[in-house]
């Protein structure tokens, strides 16, 4: 045999081994979760997970598989911390981009009724509420000083088609601006899609205008959660979205929904009404701690823990999708994915860190207010100013992008520093929401071992991670979720 | 199976034959039949008997000066490139047209010393391989298309490398490249611009990987830090933009450590453009250490797919070579890639009923004994995904 080099002259050295930068959690009775800077993750044993770290570990598959995760080096190793320094950098490389979503705000009208909605919406008739064309042209301004090569412009409301005329002139005026900038430019609208017509689906179809509606589920919950004049709803959204996609095309309308006290026991009903919709992309969105929604009796109505057996009932039902050849996708488990599988961040702007307000996202209310996030306007709709970043009559960009009211709760709740985010083995896959906990804990870090907002979380990483352990199924289909 | 060297006679040819590299044309309008000629391009080099006829049968007869070939090489056809001995008495082939693989041996010379190595090195001076390299790129039909370039470790001879390449560049810029390098060499940046800066259009460097950290690879390429040269060359090559292979070579050792090698490269250098898991060729050393690499292919279907599922999941172009399909997991067989070089396949006796046969690559002629337990004919068509 033509052997030089022994086996033993290559691998870790006997309590020879560093350790990189690891985070670990107790994830079941006999499991402990590894993660490393950039959240690649290994299960080990509890007894496994000591021997590492004093140093008596003699496992050599063991020490192989940690050294291959980049969660130990022989000293004198170079490349683990260059890998890392990689992965991390392809991670953060939009952040100079910043500000790529521009939500535009143009009527707090609506014909709606909605028991959560989170704003104050205002009846039908008064124009008062109304975003100007002036308003208009400011934000558009502001918006285009943004550096990131994209820009997606997002209409709200209230419902945005009560004012139609002004949404028409902005992807008009827009485009026409961007003439001398060259970005790449997407327009979505957020409707209920009630007042859908030919005109607009015309509109749309020129103008390459996305449509984003709501669907909570079934035609009964849709329509007890979401009121409006003769209880229809649900027909109304569900016409609007063939519509669409008839005209439009398939991939042109998408839809969320909103998880209600009602929709607990209802997880399958849902997905089957988007599957029946031909809507692949079902995304389980708990109820935010905003504006009326907190005002339903009893608050949300409900707690984390039911909130994540709802999600992990719809999250095995969508594997099962999967599994019998029908692609379906729960996004907020592709979002997550994509943080766990690959080295990109998707850039959600209510799971990344530093957070998503300002950086991710400017929202222009109909008066010309400027928000750092949409949960920040609801915010103010109950007089609490902390986020109005300025307004589009006074405020320059650096104003806007530069104000303490933004850096600071970037600052306080930057994830790689703040208490206990640091430390947890789920951080590379979380995000900072100094939002939700300004609104819940009064300030924008939180406590960390009482805050919803971690327990959910951390129930989703959970549920995500234990489905790509015990099933090559799941795993492979998270892989790919990832990759989207 | 065709054989790529064999004898030859010369008959009325006086003194040594130069050049050494000819390229096969049909002879001129002499009625000759199925004799063949090889003309040089340079008219020069022996005055005005710039072609040999070679005649494919050794009782032919020829109209001039003419080399007769064994019987072995009777397959020799227009635009194939061969060598001839000064002497005459022996003929390789160096470019078989109607080939899908062709490839020029640039060095037996390497800095690895694999415990599997197909080809094992030797440490002589060989540098005029790189000279016999420019000679075929010279001779190449307009119909060549893809030419492989292989070792030894080509990059071993910078200079000579370069030089090649750069005559490929001006002389067959149509040709797709396929360069075999350890990568090790790719580690040195200003090697790596060098190599960039060529400037050619269509040319992948394959570079082999074989486990997920150094300890494993070191070990089998019998290399110590080989492992970290070899990821910083292929990551010099991709800040570079220069298209990267990584070819896996499943054998005893690899077959553990496939799922985690899956997820180091998807991980850590998801830019490559493929990723080639490859049945072991047991010929070279590792004929010799066979009790170290030998591993039945029935054995380890399911580590394979496992690793296989994985990178096709993460978005990585994945192919498997070598493998049959009767020992693959038939989730894999979207994956197969027809691979072994025309001149090793070979298919068995039991591959006459087999249904898949036209489809499948056969075995390795090399193979020898070491073929899987559980080669089959499949009797039907099965449903492929």
């Amino acid at each position: 045999m033509n052997v030089r080099l022994l086996r033993d002259a290559t691998a870790v050295p006997p309590s020879g081994w560093q350790l990189l930068p690891m985070r670990f959690h107790r994830f079941d009775s006999d499991s402990v979760l590894l993660t490393n800077l950039v959240g690649e993750h290994l299960f080990v044993s509890p007894d496994q997970f000591l021997a590492v770290i004093d140093g008596t570990c003699n496992d050599q598959e063991l020490l192989a598989r940690l050294r291959a995760r980049h969660l130990i080096q022989r000293p004198g190793d170079r490349l683990p911390a260059e890998l890392l320094a990689v992965k991390l950098r392809t991670r953060l490389r939009h952040l100079p981009d910043s500000t790529g979503l521009h939500i535009f705000v143009v009527t707090l009208r609506c014909e709606h009724t909605c028991r959560y909605c989170q704003v104050s919406r205002q009846s039908s008739a008064r124009s008062e509420f109304d975003m100007s064309q002036e308003t208009a042209r400011r934000a558009l301004a502001l918006a285009f000083q943004s550096p990131s090569p994209h820009l997606k412009f997002e209409f709200q409301g209230g419902e945005p088609l009560l004012n139609f005329s002004l949404l028409k002139w902005i992807v008009r005026e827009a485009k026409r601006i961007n003439r001398d900038h060259g970005k790449d430019l997407a327009f979505v609208i957020a409707t209920n899609l009630a007042l859908l017509d030919d005109e607009i689906l015309r509109f749309c179809e020129e103008e390459d205008v996305h449509i984003s509606t709501s669907l909570d589920g079934p035609a009964d919950l849709h329509n007890r959660n979401r009121r409006r004049p003769g209880q229809n709803s649900w027909q109304k959204t569900v016409a609007g979205i063939r519509q669409v996609q008839d005209r439009l095309g398939p991939g042109r309308v998408s839809a969320l929904m909103t998880t209600t006290e009602a929709s607990l026991d209802r997880a399958r009903d849902i997905i089957d009404t988007y599957v029946e919709l031909g809507l692949r992309n079902v995304f389980l969105r708990p109820i935010s701690p905003y504006g009326f929604a907190l005002r339903l009796r009893g608050g949300a109505g409900y707690d984390v823990e039911r909130w994540l057996r709802f999600y992990e009932t719809g999250l095995d039902y969508i594997i099962d999708l999967n599994r019998g050849g029908l692609p379906t996708v729960e996004s907020y488990a592709a979002i997550i994915a994509r943080k766990m599988f690959s080295n990109q961040d998707p850039g959600y702007v209510d799971l990344t860190s530093p957070a998503g307000i300002g950086l991710g996202a400017l929202v222009y209310n109909y008066d010309g207010d400027i928000y750092a996030s949409d949960e920040g306007r609801m915010l103010a709709e109950m007089q609490d100013h902390t986020f109005r970043l300025g307004n589009v009559q006074t405020s320059s960009y650096e104003e806007i992008l530069l104000n303490e009211k933004l850096l600071q709760p970037l600052a306080e709740s930057f994830t790689l520093s703040a208490p206990m985010c640091h430390s947890c083995a789920f951080e590379p896959y979380c995000g900072a929401d100094p939002v939700f906990h300004h609104a819940t804990a009064g300030d924008f870090v939180g406590h960390k071992a009482t805050s919803a907002f971690c327990r959910r979380n951390m129930g989703i990483f959970k549920a995500l991670l234990r489905r790509a352990r015990d099933d090559d199924f799941a795993r492979d289909l998270f892989w790919r979720w990832g990759q989207r | 199976m065709i054989r790529l060297s064999g004898r030859a006679t010369p008959v009325g040819l006086d003194g040594a034959i130069l050049p050494d590299v000819w390229r096969v044309c049909r002879a001129d309008q002499d009625g000759t039949g199925g004799a063949l000629a090889c003309v040089s391009t340079r008219r020069d080099i022996i005055g005005d008997q710039n072609r040999i006829h070679l005649a494919p049968h050794p009782g032919a007869a020829a109209p001039g000066p003419a080399l007769k070939l064994g019987r072995g090489l009777a397959h020799i056809a227009e635009d194939d490139i061969i060598r001839i001995s000064p002497d005459g008495s022996r003929v390789n082939v160096l470019w078989k047209n109607t080939a899908i693989h062709n490839s020029l041996l640039l060095t037996e010379q390497c800095d690895n010393y694999c415990l599997m190595c197909s080809q094992p090195p030797k440490t002589r001076d060989d540098t005029w391989l790189f000279e016999q390299a420019k000679r075929v790129v010279s001779l190449l039909p307009p119909t060549a298309r893809i030419l492989g370039l292989t070792g030894g470790e080509p990059t071993l001879h910078a200079d000579a490398l370069i030089g090649l390449l750069e005559h490929c560049r001006d002389t067959a810029p149509w040709l797709q490249l396929h360069l075999l390098s350890n990568g090790r060499r790719f580690s040195d940046f200003s090697f790596s611009q060098r190599y960039a800066a060529v400037g050619l259009r269509d040319i992948m460097v394959g570079i082999p990987l074989y486990a997920p950290e150094p300890g494993l690879h070191d070990f089998i390429v019998q290399a110590g830090g080989a492992f970290e040269e070899t990821v910083h060359g292929i990551l010099n090559l991709a800040t570079l933009g220069q298209p990267v292979e990584l070819r896996v070579v499943v054998q005893k050792h690899t077959v553990p450590v496939l799922p985690e090698l899956a997820i180091f490269i998807a991980r850590n250098l998801p830019f490559v453009d493929q990723v080639a898991l490859m049945g072991l060729e047991m010929t070279g050393l590792a004929r010799p250490n066979s009790a170290e690499v030998w591993i039945d292919p029935a054995d380890y279907q399911a580590e394979l797919a496992d690793a296989t599922l994985a990178l096709a999941s993460a978005g990585i172009v994945t192919k498997i070579f070598n493998h049959q399909l009767c020992v693959l997991d038939e989730r894999l067989w979207p994956f197969a890639v027809r691979s072994i070089s025309d001149w090793k396949n070979d298919y068995l006796d039991i591959c006459d009923n087999c249904s898949v046969r036209d489809v499948c690559g056969g075995v390795f002629t090399t193979s020898g004994s070491r073929l899987s337990t559980a080669l089959r004919p499949i009797q039907h068509q099965r449903q492929q995904g």
